[in-house]
């Protein structure tokens, strides 16, 4: 694209530069603000004026608040930090995961950046910036209010650890079998031409698009009652499903089907069947075929489809509010009971406290896997 | 590929669909036509309540379900009604009347009409613009400088990934009351704006909602399309002497188009079903949409009744709705997939 | 300094669940709750979390979960939070028990006032009474010179004062989010005008004169409150109650207490609460009385019966609400009402008396009835007239679907 007839007038690269721009400011404003609100006091944080909001007057007064060393140091760290971040830690995780795993070596730094960070930043730098604010005299003196408070009101006094380690293994689960299953049957409709696939994936498109509070409020009064309908069968095994995080698993895998084989359809068909009719000539099963040939080129799109899935398991409110009883809830009806009709403002601010740490996750994920998308959907997960 | 080797394939996908969709479809199906009820009886309780410090008692009639002696469970009837739970949704007499008398208007006082007006606009308004957006995000990404890409994707993939219980309330806190953006535009405009008031406006943030968090999603997958570009297509297009927006039109566009319809389809089905931005934006009182209206049918109030079979007919017809949508997109599927098959 | 908290407050929930805090005895049955999550429960069931083996539910999602989790058997809960609204299917499909021998054994502590009792027999044990009534900024009727209204009339006329002053944004606030919390203004106001919900065949009585006179008196309201008030719930009346942005407004006696909590209002010692305002005059404050109470499931054994009644007295003993006494107007022994219980005892012990919220099933479904009718009337779209006839047609089909009309 260098040729001098594609080369773009200025106009033309302003006005996409400042179009860009304001899509960045508009997609990011509404999360910068929530992340705010929840540093602040419950006063604060529902302030009318914005000034207040930022600035934090009551949160100031309370004894809490960052100074202009602070805010300078603060800041230097959080780039070097996030700078490493997409510099260097590529590089540890190639290095440190073994060949193969990359995709798990990945995860695992990702958690133990996520870690880090977090007790660099909760756990040192306060202790850092209080020996350096007592010394420095003016400076010293807390300019904006900011207090951690309501992230150790969630995480400690409310236990949030529990949602989300509940979380983790909903969406872990769903995750897994969605894929396990979904690659099966894409591969399936992919190399089958038969009618019978053709109304398999449109019947599966009509499910996807059926309203979810339907077949919730369905669910609900077998899964509180299946410990009574199944004992003819299984006798005292029988199991009461409701608040199981593993039949919370299979509905929400069984939702997220139709999407699944769509999407992996679409891939297994880019990848030519050429490859797995030589695998057959050599007398491989299909399945065989499938294991040998097909599954080491798959992962761009396996990894893409997870994604999504791993979208609908974490953020899904509808099934888990209703199907999960308090020990095993997730996080997202665990943040939703903080609005419940008798609540307060304090509540409302250890919610959006809650909300801010339960997108951080997200974060890091989309971080690790940006470059996995994009490769993926353009190796072809979506063609139609 | 064998029958045999497909069904094997497919199987664990199919029996869940099925265990899980297909299965509470059909009893939706069943109870849409059926009316479940208690045998009630009328008896005469004596109830004393609190109030402060001392009680107060009243003996009243009451109706009370009768209880089966030898299950323990509410003794129930049900009964075969036929059409009569879409009557009571659809209301077709009320519809009617409306328009023989020429106040169109009055349609829009019944729920259902008011909830298809609202999920259908919603729906056909924010397509072509999450489209637009999406498509003018993803040229201007694919402008923007090498550097510059990594952060500003992941910029943009934001607002498709939060949690949309929590993505919809950030917004509704920007605005409600004397929220600060509120607060900023009554300051420029000088005047007193409610933006929770009237319908008009909440629903402009609906669609505004909306469009910001699926829009990155069309942009990542208009993004990925345009890697694939072909280069010598753009080369001699740019020979015969295409400006830029010819080139967009007639090279661009053209090779994006599947991907164009499979978002169109995405979007259409989940718009379709929107639910999110009526509990979010506290809607209720101005608008409302279809699986809002089946929702509000399926809560139990107080007292635990719950409107099974006026929620099954209105999920039924959802569902009339949504595929007769979707046949037109997927006509094209299917003459691929003739094409394909020979 | 953070991390001590951290370490701190996880010592302290290890300590809950191993180490037996305040509890006179110590639970081996292991028993659940299911209850609603506001302020007055989560006191409660820390209270009864301190017997260890014991946990508690507070979910949002009450209503739908509990009617059919205690009809399991056996049941998915022992121990049951209920209001006189929410007690309703539990009473009619017999899944709780009665607690007559239960009392006997461990309510020595119960004053009569607690015991909710239908035809004789104890169902469940009331905890705290919960009512809507006029709070209003008192520094502000101060300065103005007004004096606390007592009908909806002097309400009125103090706000329009308030409003030529300037004083607030808004005068009156209101709980008026569309859907249970406006039928449930429309439920205080049409008693308040002397009408009946019901004729003696279960159809519906509002569409009356009582029920023009409410629906009127409401739209009198909006005159005076935040044009947005259709999405304002209590939470929310209680934050612009808090930010100082509005005078007065006819809220939850169990909101009380956050008006005085330094972290979150501005309006800290300036607010006070009075009798709810009459509507008519000789008549009964507009409000009704609402209680909140336990329940223990029937589908259970009688060993965990027994100790689940021991835990929830345990809860509600009287070292629990000297902990929490502003969390609610308790009807626990050791509550000492306080100048902000001033005006729930006012409205609860006006003669004559407000009503109780009616627990019948003919109310839930003209409670949801109402909530889906009236937005309309509100927004302009329908008149009063219509609204009414509108609000019965949506009571018969759903009362017709429910087995309660033919």
């Amino acid at each position: 694209m260098s040729s001098k007839a594609t080369a773009q007038p200025l106009s033309l690269k302003i006005a996409s530069g400042a179009f860009l721009a304001f899509w960045c400011l508009i997609a990011a404003f509404p999360i910068v603000w929530i992340a705010v609100m929840s540093v602040k006091s419950p006063r604060d944080a529902f302030a009318a004026s914005a000034w207040d909001v930022i600035t934090g007057p009551a949160t100031r007064a309370a004894g809490n608040g960052l100074s202009v060393i602070d805010i300078a140091l603060g800041l230097v760290f959080l780039y070097f930090t996030v700078r490493w971040a997409f510099t260097r830690l590529p590089g540890m995780v190639a290095q440190f995961s073994p060949p193969g795993f990359i995709v798990l070596g990945w995860l695992v730094g990702a958690l133990a950046y996520g870690l880090v960070f977090v007790l660099i930043f909760f756990g040192v730098l306060p202790y850092v910036f209080g020996a350096l604010n007592s010394i420095a005299g003016p400076l010293g003196t807390p300019i904006l209010g900011l207090t951690t408070e309501h992230y150790v009101a969630v995480w400690g006094e409310n236990q949030f650890y529990r949602n989300f380690i509940n979380s983790m293994i909903v969406t872990a689960g769903v995750v897994t079998v969605s894929l396990t299953v979904g690659t099966l049957a894409g591969y399936g409709l992919a190399r089958s031409g038969s009618n019978l696939a053709f109304w398999l994936l449109i019947i599966a498109l009509v499910f996807r698009a059926l309203p979810h509070s339907v077949l919730v409020a369905g669910y609900l009064p077998w899964f509180i009652n299946s410990a009574e309908i199944l004992r003819p069968i299984l006798g005292d095994l029988s199991p009461t499903l409701y608040g199981q995080p593993w039949a919370i698993i299979a509905v929400l895998v069984a939702i997220n089907q139709p999407f699944t084989i769509w999407m992996l359809r679409s891939f297994f068909q880019n990848i030519p069947a050429e490859l797995d009719e030589a695998a057959r000539v050599d007398g491989c099963s299909h399945f065989q075929a499938f294991r040998r040939v097909i599954m080491p080129v798959m992962w761009p799109g396996v990894i893409t489809t997870g994604l999504f899935s791993f979208l609908l398991g974490y953020n899904d409110f509808l099934v888990t509010a209703l199907l999960l009883d308090a020990q095993n809830q997730t996080m997202v009806p665990a943040i939703a009971g903080y609005f419940n009709r008798e609540t307060t403002t304090t509540d409302q601010v250890e919610a959006v406290a809650a909300a801010v740490s339960i997108t951080a996750p997200l974060f890091l994920l989309v971080m690790v896997f940006q470059r996995q998308i994009v490769s993926g959907l353009t190796a072809g997960a979506v063609k139609g | 590929m064998k029958f045999k080797t497909f069904f094997w394939f497919v199987a664990p996908s199919v029996f869940m669909m099925l265990l899980f969709i297909a299965a509470p479809l059909i009893s939706v199906f069943i109870q849409s036509f059926q009316i479940t009820q208690p045998v009630m009886q009328q008896v005469e309780v004596e109830t004393c309540t609190p109030g402060f410090l001392t009680q107060t008692c009243v003996t009243e009639t009451k109706t009370v379900p009768i209880i089966d002696e030898a299950t323990g469970r509410t003794q129930t009837t049900t009964e075969w009604v036929g059409f009569q739970s879409y009557q009571n949704v659809l209301q077709m007499d009320k519809f009617w009347s409306a328009i023989g008398s020429g106040n169109w208007g009055d349609i829009l006082q019944i729920d259902f009409w008011k909830a298809l007006r609202f999920t259908l606009m919603f729906t056909l308004v924010t397509l072509p613009l999450v489209v637009g957006v999406g498509l003018m995000i993803a040229l201007a990404v694919n402008n923007a400088a090498k550097s510059l890409r990594g952060p500003v994707i992941f910029v943009s993939l934001l607002p498709f990934i939060i949690t949309p219980v929590i993505g919809s309330l950030s917004i509704y806190w920007l605005f409600v009351g004397d929220g600060i953006l509120t607060a900023t535009l009554e300051r420029w405009t000088g005047q007193d704006i409610a933006m929770f008031a009237q319908a008009w406006t909440i629903e402009l943030l609906m669609y505004f909602y909306r469009v910001w968090h699926v829009a990155p999603f069309a942009f990542v997958i208009f993004y990925a399309g345009l890697q694939t570009v072909n280069m010598d297509t753009l080369e001699s297009a740019i020979i015969d002497g295409a400006n830029r927006f010819e080139r967009l039109r007639y090279v661009i566009v053209p090779h994006l188009m599947p991907l164009i319809i499979f978002i169109a389809l995405i979007h259409l089905m989940d718009c379709y079903r929107v639910f999110d931005e009526i509990i979010g934006f506290r809607s209720q009182a101005h608008v409302i949409s279809l699986q809002w209206l089946t929702f509000d049918f399926l809560t139990p109030d107080d007292a635990g009744n719950r409107a099974i079979s006026r929620a099954a007919a209105s999920a039924m017809l959802t569902m009339v709705g949504i595929v007769i949508l979707l046949i037109l997109p997927l006509r094209r599927t299917w003459r691929d997939h003739k094409r394909g098959a020979h | 300094m953070y991390l001590k908290k951290l370490a701190l407050a996880g010592a302290v929930s290890l300590l809950g669940t191993t180490a037996f805090a305040a509890c006179s005895y110590e639970n081996d049955v292991p028993l659940k709750s299911l209850s609603a999550g506001f302020e007055a429960w989560k006191a409660v069931t820390d209270a009864m979390a301190e017997c260890g083996n014991f946990q508690a539910e507070l979910d949002q999602e009450f209503r739908t979960k509990q009617p059919a989790a205690f009809e399991a058997n056996p049941s998915l809960y022992h121990i049951g939070g209920v209001s006189n609204g929410t007690i309703t299917p539990l009473l009619n499909a017999e899944t709780i028990r009665p607690l007559d021998d239960l009392v006997a054994k461990y309510g020595q502590n119960l004053s009569p006032n607690q015991l909710i009792r239908v035809d004789g027999q104890i169902m469940a044990v009331a905890m705290m009474v919960n009512t809507q009534h006029l709070m209003y900024r008192e520094d502000i009727f101060a300065d103005l010179g007004i004096e606390t209204p007592s009908t909806w009339d002097e309400v009125f006329a103090a706000a329009a004062k308030i409003e030529e002053a300037g004083v607030v944004d808004h005068a009156i606030g209101a709980t008026m989010k569309s859907g249970w919390n406006l039928a449930q203004e429309f439920v205080n106001m049409y008693p308040g005008f002397g009408g009946v919900f019901f004729n003696d065949d279960n159809t519906t009585a509002v569409n009356s004169d009582a029920g023009m006179k409410a629906l009127a008196t409401m739209q009198a309201t909006l005159e005076y409150t935040d044009p947005e008030v259709l999405v304002s719930d209590s939470t929310y009346v209680q934050q612009q109650f808090q930010q100082g942005k509005i005078a007065m407004a006819n809220l939850w006696a169990s909101r009380a207490g956050a008006m005085n909590d330094e972290a979150e209002s501005q309006v800290v010692g300036k607010v006070k609460m009075a009798a709810a305002p009459l509507a008519m005059d000789g008549g009964a404050p507009a409000t009704t009385l609402w209680w909140d109470g336990i329940v223990i499931a029937a589908n259970i054994t009688d060993e965990e019966a027994d100790a689940a009644f021991r835990l929830a007295m345990e809860g509600l003993d009287t070292e629990m609400v000297q902990g929490a006494n502003e969390a609610a107007i308790w009807l626990v022994n050791g509550y000492q009402p306080g100048p902000l219980a001033e005006g729930a005892i006012a409205t609860a012990t006006a003669n004559p008396a407000p009503p109780a919220y009616p627990s019948t099933t003919q109310m839930g479904l003209l409670h949801t009835a109402l909530g889906n009718e009236l937005p309309a009337f509100l927004t302009g779209e329908r008149d009063a007239a219509a609204t009414l006839v509108a609000v019965e047609e949506a009571y018969t089909t759903s009362a017709k679907e429910a087995g309660v009309l033919e």
